[in-house]
């Protein structure tokens, strides 16, 4: 098991650097600048500048500088919001997306293992094919289309839910935003659930157990369940990834102070070290729990530890 | 399949001639009727909240969003298909290393990628679909490569390189047409995608600009204006769900038909 995180933090660590060293020198030799107002600076101030933020020295001493920044924390200073620096901005906003998004990922898990496991208990059945007709559904409708549909049907229609603002936290502020989050991957992992249960209650050992006289529930949930969620786990890594995507407009439409609406708004006012360091920050989150992914594949399928 | 098929047609044939029918085009300002209901004269869905027609702007958001899908599943079709055939012809070292490449790519926050890209490079149509096209190539390319795999040793290409004909020629006229099938389908299934994709860009105001418009701007546009106009939500969200729907399933029930 240590040799298998040690084998995959092999891997991982050079595409994390990859990608922050690619995002800075794209954001470098891309046309325009920072300082490229609509009057031109004269060419001392330009200068001055271009020296505070070490703008002048060569390409790659600036990426070995801003890498030791951001090996201690720093991401530099935003363009935008001008009294905060980035690290500032992340702090304010990652605690935020994470509760949201831990929260999405708990639910859709609940939710979607417990659809598989109605569905595969019953193959074939009118169940079945309607929570699986209910899946299809769920992963066809992009957080963009259900985030707006349950703040109108449930904050606006009913006036059950508050549909703006985090509340500070507030429990019922977070109702729709996760729901809305989770929806899509509750599909993805009930289908994988689902798919992965009817490869196992084929087998030799369930038709073992069965004519030993188990009861189907103790079957399902003993026996047949951990070599089933094999690609559930494996699904984590792409789920998280579409949880922080999804976190993005979630936390557009119901205007949450998070690190998606920043980075919106970075991305929308071209302001370099905000988007630059939520980019960082959000390929090591998804490449971290791909490790992860990785670790619960080994812990449910020991013949994958090799 | 048979009426996912034919919805999707409905649908295209509306984006394409249905503008024409109407009596307002898509940016045209009805000073008279800001905020109107559906049903009310002269526009059959209503306007928006500056007054332009919705169901104009819902036909040719429709189109804009396929055309910006299709050239984009275009490009992630031609870039993975040449990946996939180099890899899985060549074999070996060259395989080995074109497809670690893949793997590490897999493992990028794609929309980020893109997101980067509109930052750099400025917001741009042409730049949304190349942007989602270099993106999105990584599957075709696996599947490609998989296919060349199964080819390389069939008696047909033995027989073709007996004869003498050059490798660029074994690939392209006798091992590519093999594999149109399975690429076909792939095609088709990268076509939802790229359409979310682009909704998704839209809507957060970084894909397709006003006043051109497509699906996400109309989401994005009807979800501010959802307490007094819910129908301006409502309409394209049910397009964009229909169409995410059908070409799924056009795409899936190819690719069981040519994939065993």
């Amino acid at each position: 098991m240590i040799d298998l995180i040690r084998r995959r933090l092999l891997t991982a660590l050079p595409t994390l650097a990859a990608v922050v060293v690619l995002s800075f020198v794209l954001m470098r030799v891309a046309p325009g600048g920072p300082f490229d107002g609509e009057r031109p600076l004269d060419p001392q101030t330009r200068a001055a500048l271009m020296a505070a933020y070490g703008l002048d020295r060569p390409l790659p001493e600036q990426v070995g500088r801003y890498v030791w920044r951001l090996l201690h924390g720093d991401f530099g200073p935003s363009l935008v919001y001008r009294d905060f620096s980035v690290t500032d901005l992340i702090a304010r906003g990652l605690p935020i997306s994470l509760t949201l998004g831990g929260l999405a990922l708990l639910l859709a898990l609940l939710l979607g293992l417990v659809t598989g496991m109605a569905a595969a208990a019953r193959p074939g059945t009118r169940t079945d094919r309607g929570l699986m007709l209910g899946a299809t559904l769920l992963t066809a409708l992009p957080s963009f289309v259900v985030g707006p549909l349950l703040a109108l049907a449930f904050g606006l229609w009913a006036g059950w839910l508050p549909v703006s603002g985090w509340g500070d936290g507030y429990p019922p502020h977070m109702i729709l935003p996760v729901i809305a989050l989770a929806l899509p991957a509750t599909g993805a992992i009930a289908k994988l659930a689902r798919a992965g249960l009817a490869e196992v209650l084929a087998q030799d050992h369930v038709r073992m157990a069965r004519a030993r006289g188990l009861s189907r529930s103790r079957i399902l949930i003993v026996h047949a369940l951990r070599p089933a969620l094999v690609p559930v786990a494996s699904y984590l890594g792409p789920a998280a990834a579409g949880l922080l995507t999804g976190a993005v407009v979630i936390e557009t439409v119901f205007a949450l102070p998070g690190l998606g609406r920043y980075f919106v708004q970075g991305a929308l006012n071209r302001d370099y070290p905000l988007v630059l360091g939520v980019v960082t920050l959000y390929a090591a989150l998804i490449i971290l729990f791909n490790l992860l992914a990785d670790l619960a594949y080994g812990w449910l399928d020991p013949r994958a530890r090799r | 399949m048979r009426p996912a098929l034919i919805l999707i047609a409905l649908i295209v044939v509306a984006a394409l001639a249905g503008p024409l029918a109407l009596d307002w085009r898509y940016d045209l300002i009805d000073w008279d009727a800001v905020r109107a209901a559906p049903f009310t004269a002269g526009h059959p869905m209503g306007t928006d909240s500056v007054g332009r027609d919705l169901l104009a702007r819902t036909l040719v958001g429709t189109r804009v969003t396929l055309g910006v899908a299709f050239a984009a599943a275009l490009v992630s079709l031609v870039v993975g298909v040449a990946w996939g055939a180099i890899a899985g012809w060549r074999g070996g070292k060259v395989d080995e290393a074109m497809m670690r490449i893949v793997d590490a790519l897999y493992a990028l926050p794609f929309m980020f990628v893109v997101i980067l890209l509109m930052v750099v490079f400025g917001r741009s149509i042409l730049l949304v679909f190349l942007g989602i096209g270099a993106v999105e190539w990584l599957t075709m390319a696996r599947v490609v490569r998989g296919q060349m795999i199964a080819l390389r040793d069939r008696p047909f290409v033995t027989a073709a390189e007996a004869a003498g004909a050059p490798p660029v020629a074994i690939v392209l006229r006798h091992m590519l047409p093999n594999i149109a099938g399975v690429a076909i389908a792939y095609l088709l299934l990268t076509v939802p995608q790229v359409v979310m994709i682009e909704s998704f860009l839209s809507f957060l105001g970084l894909g397709v600009q006003e006043p051109m418009t497509s699906l996400g701007i109309l989401l994005k546009d009807g979800a501010d204006d959802m307490d007094v106009a819910p129908h301006a939500l409502l309409l394209p969200a049910a397009v964009l769900v229909t169409l995410l729907l059908c070409l799924t399933r056009i795409g899936e029930s190819l690719r069981n038909r040519f994939v065993q």
